[in-house]
């Protein structure tokens, strides 16, 4: 079935568009609302959008790659990402991260991101996009386990 | 040493909702506002002195001037982008102290006539940008803002999407215009920035969020605290090797090491300080035994080969290697290095994996000539500032710790 947006993307759109002179500033907002629904972004998704905003496919595509926040592809696994940069670096992110791969990589996609802005919790990681900060190895059996 | 102005209200239990936020005096400037004239605005936050607190240190009060002197509809876009690593200041005032922002963004679209602003969120703050909605719904609710407020103003928060180069102003617009955030090319007489071609003021959450106790207060109550070119207080930030990280806010012009020892607890576990990276990434490395005399505020650390930044200090113990410390930073601007120009998308790749040899301890001299040629040719040669800075840290750490990159070298 090709893509369209569901009614409640549908009210939001609506909501949104006014506050914006151009529709190609729409883009972003789209390419997010698209993700949320379908938990990434479809070819046929990124065409709607094309359409929406008047805007050739190839700049929606070559905005929807630019970003590292849009996933073009399905994902697999629910997803973790560990901050690796340096104010978690120095309190520890690489062995949080081997504790991840070494224990949890099968059942996670576990990635490796740049500073998040959590640098007084580090080290730091999140899961489907929310924040667990101040980890320890124990810490992340506790969450994932539960989870 | 702790002077809470923007932060005044961060403790208070609910402080982000409506009721909390008008019991503890957020809204109480616009009453204030709305009995000047615009251009006395402008001309209160000159005299005041504020200045940029994303990093730049600009005086505010021009970037107002210029927008508001420029005809056409107007547009107030709040950069909350912030990406740069050691900083996580605005996330406190998104998350405890929405209203404060939403109050500043209403006197900056006052004073410079616009009725439409814009936040720009990076994509990963998503907790915040909700909570930061639903104060902008309760702001509606109030008509404080929308068509039925004393001064229209519509707020839309955009969520950004990864990429660092968006805390960039230009390329913060072209993000909100729908395109990839590359960088503009900056004109040579002062301008305002421009959204579809409508006069724009771009400014960091924190300046606005300063803009309500200036408004209220007058500018001189401002500049009662900091020091004369640095008026006022910054949400400065520890992280790194330190006992107790987190934002703090003091007023400009105190001591740097005090201000770890007092405010951070001083190094964690009772290491010796070895180098701290004062405002954010971005901002050269100096090492402890220059810091004696350092002071927080824009001329102090500018007058020692470094910058104040965005205030987000990371700290470094005895134990850290530099060659390391400087991998894992060349390898952050490798890969958010927007692409757009040659000397930084080659020149951010070749010196992040140059150290990959420094780490293995393979190196040659050649190689420590590469990383100095690179960083030469990244200066000065691009659209922004990016590679420059990425310059200005390596400098830093081959200026200051050059021995031990000597040692990797076989």
């Amino acid at each position: 079935m090709s893509f369209s947006f569901n009614n409640d993307n549908n009210r939001k759109i609506d909501l949104i568009r006014k506050r914006y002179p151009e529709k190609k500033a729409l883009i972003l907002p789209l390419l997010w609302l698209a993700q949320k629904q379908e938990s990434y972004i479809r070819e046929d998704a990124m065409q709607f959008i094309s359409e929406f905003t008047e805007m050739p496919y190839m700049h929606v595509y070559s905005v929807a790659t630019f970003y590292t926040m849009f996933r073009l592809k399905k994902p697999e696994k629910r997803v973790i990402e560990v901050c690796r940069t340096l104010s978690c670096a120095l309190n520890g992110s690489e062995e949080i991260k081997q504790h991840l791969d070494s224990k949890y990589s099968d059942k996670f996609e576990i990635v490796e991101v740049e500073c998040m802005g959590a640098c007084s919790g580090a080290p730091m990681c999140t899961l489907d996009g929310k924040y667990i900060e101040n980890l320890t190895p124990n810490m992340i059996d506790e969450v994932l386990n539960a989870n | 040493m702790q002077t809470k102005i923007v932060s005044k209200n961060f403790e208070i239990p609910q402080s982000h909702t409506m009721d909390v936020a008008l019991k503890n005096g957020r809204y109480a400037s616009l009453d204030r506002l709305f009995t000047n004239k615009p251009q006395e605005v402008i001309d209160v936050i000159s005299k005041s002195g504020l200045r940029g607190k994303g990093g730049g240190g600009a005086g505010a009060a021009g970037k107002w001037q210029l927008a508001s002197d420029h005809d056409g509809i107007k547009y107030v876009v709040v950069n909350a982008d912030e990406s740069e690593p050691g900083t996580f200041k605005d996330r406190q005032i998104l998350a405890h102290d929405p209203h404060l922002l939403i109050e500043g963004i209403i006197a900056a679209c006052y004073a410079i006539g616009s009725n439409t602003s814009y936040i720009y969120i990076r994509g990963e703050y998503e907790e915040f940008s909700d909570i930061l909605q639903s104060a902008i719904d309760e702001a509606y609710e109030k008509n404080i803002l929308g068509i039925n407020a004393q001064y229209l103003v519509d707020i839309t928060i955009h969520r950004g999407a990864g990429a660092y180069i968006c805390g960039e102003k230009s390329a913060l617009l072209e993000s909100l215009e729908g395109n990839r955030g590359h960088p503009r090319l900056k004109p040579h007489t002062p301008q305002p920035e421009f959204y579809f071609g409508e006069p724009t003021l771009v400014t960091n959450v924190e300046t606005i969020a300063s803009v309500p106790f200036i408004i209220e207060n007058g500018a001189d109550a401002y500049r009662a605290y900091g020091t004369d070119l640095s008026p006022g207080t910054l949400l400065f930030a520890l992280s790194g090797n330190i006992t107790n990280p987190g934002v703090y806010e003091a007023e400009f012009g105190v001591s740097m090491l005090e201000y770890i020892e007092t405010m951070g607890g001083g190094v964690k576990n009772g290491k010796k300080l070895k180098a701290v990276i004062p405002g954010g990434a971005s901002t050269p490395i100096l090492p402890a035994s220059m810091l004696k005399d350092a002071r927080l505020d824009y001329e102090s650390l500018k007058s020692l080969g470094s910058a104040l930044g965005t205030g987000g200090m990371i700290v470094l113990d005895e134990d850290v290697s530099m060659v390391k410390a400087l991998k894992n930073l060349l390898r952050f601007y490798h890969h958010e290095s927007c692409g757009q120009c040659t000397p930084c998308r080659e020149g951010t790749s070749w010196v992040d994996k140059t150290l990959d040899k420094f780490i293995a301890k393979t190196a040659t001299q050649e190689d420590l000539e590469i990383l100095k040629s690179v960083s030469g040719t990244m200066n000065g040669k691009t659209i922004c500032v990016f590679a420059p800075a990425v310059s200005g840290v390596i400098n830093g750490f081959l200026k200051h710790f050059e021995n031990e990159f000597l040692e990797c070298i076989v």
